[in-house]
């Protein structure tokens, strides 16, 4: 990992970063190292692994096998529409359903971590039979820089890093495995993919991680939370798309709706900036990111009160003053009128929707992109009409303390 | 130009590489294990971790020798700006309230460091110890609401520390402080 950085796409005098001098020493690297074997890579759609796979294919041309899992945790329509993308770029294309051994890893898994974990052990799994059956000694991946620097720093076992964790991926898994883009950030990625022709669909796609919607459903993944997800997704992505400037990452988490109390002082702390206001804690807990050291802490459910729009963002500092296991606030936007408790007590309408948005350059700090209150409210009315929403909140927090994603 | 970044571990010691990058400088990453005699270099920035520099000296290498004899400029970033004030004979404690994301830097001493940014600016920090200010071979030269120390700099030499990371996309200023860090490596 601390191999020196090569020029690797720099121009030294200028400093800039120049994508044509990236390819080709990275399609020079790419025919080295696999030599006259035969390379697999695995893409999700996503703008790192697409681009990834583009040029691993400009290296290897047909030698080169690109494999799309259908793992049960992609949004609504997107295995088609991936799909067809990939397949529009001219990558030589195996889609590969295995949804079921997706959910049989995870059930029963509350934990970030074990999630993340038995994500990225069965991937590999899948991955590496489906590669040799193909006849594959080499494994290609988009993973950049900030996928490294997360998990090497524990904050988060991102799927698809190895090498930095010591990991033999030849013993391991069966095949040597290389990563052309472990140096760039994400708006490296998309200049790169620009030169490569790579159409604007993929090279301005939103990003996407590669776990998908699993680590975006808070807590242990079930069926039916999933759908809730599924149709919240659409409506965000819907709804804060069209905001111009567009945020650079906007998305929707769902989590069990179930609170607790916070301490007197952390609710004098909120009154303080949110007069009248109130404060809780989500039973679940989310990833978040202090001090160079992972956090798996506490959510706080701010709600009421009436203040400016700006001063919500000066909450979670606040409230971590008092409490230094929070992680992230999140504010109530509105909640479900009918039903929110059934007969006997029991909640019909169970789910939390996290409404997510940022500006960043990198996604390795971020802050809160400032959605206008009006788009909030009127998103906030479409997602209560989902079957199984509670209520629904707009996270203020930003990259540190909390991470972009929730898990 | 030769700046390379000490590695400890931390989340933007990558983007230390990238922003010296940017501005023109020939730059890499080293593990704090370098020793002195082996950097033919102009400069050297160290970066940020996930310890604390109370938890004993062992993961920072030779830097403690190098801090002290090196002849190049040297800028330390959130921990390694705590090591260098713990190494020249000031307190590092746990803070009170730990900055994380946005905060506000004062100047409270000109200095060529801060050439051009002005005196008050937005930065973001990350972090849970801090530098007090008293007791070192130090000047203060820049604080925020929660942290006393925010920036320091040697008594004599070009030796300089902040709190608050320079080489992050939100602190819009940071990439003219290392500008001004590159110039005086010339």
């Amino acid at each position: 990992m601390l191999k020196s950085i090569s020029p690797g796409g720099y121009n030294i005098t200028s400093g800039t970063f120049s994508p044509p001098v990236f390819v080709e020493e990275k399609v020079r690297e790419i025919r080295e190292f696999v030599g006259s074997s035969k390379a697999a890579i695995a893409t999700s759609g996503g703008v790192d692994s697409t681009t990834c796979a583009v040029l691993a294919h400009r290296a290897l041309g047909g030698r080169l096998i690109c494999f799309f899992m259908d793992t049960g945790f992609m949004r609504e329509g997107e295995v088609q529409e991936v799909s067809e993308m990939l397949r529009s770029l001219g990558l030589p294309l195996r889609v590969l359903s295995v949804k079921d051994r997706f959910m049989e890893a995870l059930k029963g898994k509350k934990d970030a971590e074990e999630k993340r974990i038995a994500f990225r052990e069965t991937f590999y799994k899948v991955l590496s039979k489906e590669a040799r059956k193909e006849g594959c000694e080499v494994l290609i991946q988009g993973t950049i820089a900030p996928d490294w620097i997360e998990t090497s720093g524990g904050i988060k076992t991102q799927h698809n890093v190895l090498e930095q964790l010591g990991f033999d991926t030849v013993k391991r898994y069966g095949f040597r495995l290389l990563e052309p883009l472990l140096e760039l950030y994400k708006d490296q990625v998309r200049e790169v993919a620009r030169y490569l022709g790579v159409r604007f669909e993929a090279s301005e796609r939103q990003p996407f991680p590669g776990p998908g919607l699993l680590v975006r459903c808070i807590g242990e993944v079930r069926e039916d939370k999933l759908k809730v997800l599924r149709g919240a997704t659409l409506a965000v992505e819907r709804a804060l798309g069209s905001l111009k400037p567009t945020p650079n990452q906007y998305f929707a988490a769902v989590v069990e709706d179930e609170r607790v109390v916070a301490s007197p002082a952390v609710e004098r702390a909120v009154q303080e900036i949110l007069p009248g206001g109130k404060v809780e804690y989500f039973k679940c807990r989310a990833t978040g990111v202090k001090g160079d050291n992972r956090a798996y802490g506490k959510i706080a459910v701010v709600s009421g009160g009436e203040v400016e729009t700006e001063r919500l963002f000066t909450l979670p500092e606040r409230i971590i003053h008092e409490d230094g296991e929070v992680v992230r606030a999140v504010y109530k936007l509105g909640e479900s009128t009918v039903g929110v408790i059934g007969s006997g007590g029991v909640r019909r309408e169970r789910y939390a929707v996290l409404v997510r948005a940022v500006e960043t350059r990198d996604f390795m700090t971020a802050k809160p992109y400032r959605v206008p209150m009006e788009v909030l409210k009127r998103l906030c009315q479409e997602l209560l009409k989902i079957c199984g929403v509670s209520s629904v909140f707009y996270d203020i927090t930003s990259k540190p303390p909390a991470t972009v994603e929730y898990e | 130009m030769r700046i390379p970044v000490v590695f400890l571990g931390g989340q933007y010691n990558h983007l230390i590489v990238r922003a010296l990058k940017e501005i023109g400088v020939e730059s890499w990453m080293v593990t704090p294990k370098v020793r002195l005699e082996e950097l033919d270099v102009d400069g050297l920035v160290m970066g940020g971790g996930p310890h604390s520099v109370n938890d004993g000296m062992e993961r920072f290498g030779n830097l403690p020798q190098i801090v002290d004899r090196g002849a190049f400029p040297m800028l330390g970033i959130c921990l390694s700006h705590q090591l260098i004030g713990l190494l020249l004979g000031g307190r590092v404690v746990k803070g009170k309230r730990p900055e994380y994301g946005r905060t506000l830097i004062r100047v409270i001493e000109a200095d060529e460091i801060f050439q051009g940014v002005g005196s008050e600016f937005v930065a973001w920090a990350s972090h849970n110890d801090e530098v007090k200010v008293d007791g070192g071979k130090f000047r203060v030269l820049a604080k925020s609401d929660y942290c006393d120390v925010e920036a320091l700099r040697h008594e004599r030499k070009q030796i300089y520390g902040v709190q608050f990371h320079v080489e992050v996309a939100e602190t819009p200023k940071g990439k003219d402080i290392l500008k001004n860090f590159v110039n005086m490596c010339k």
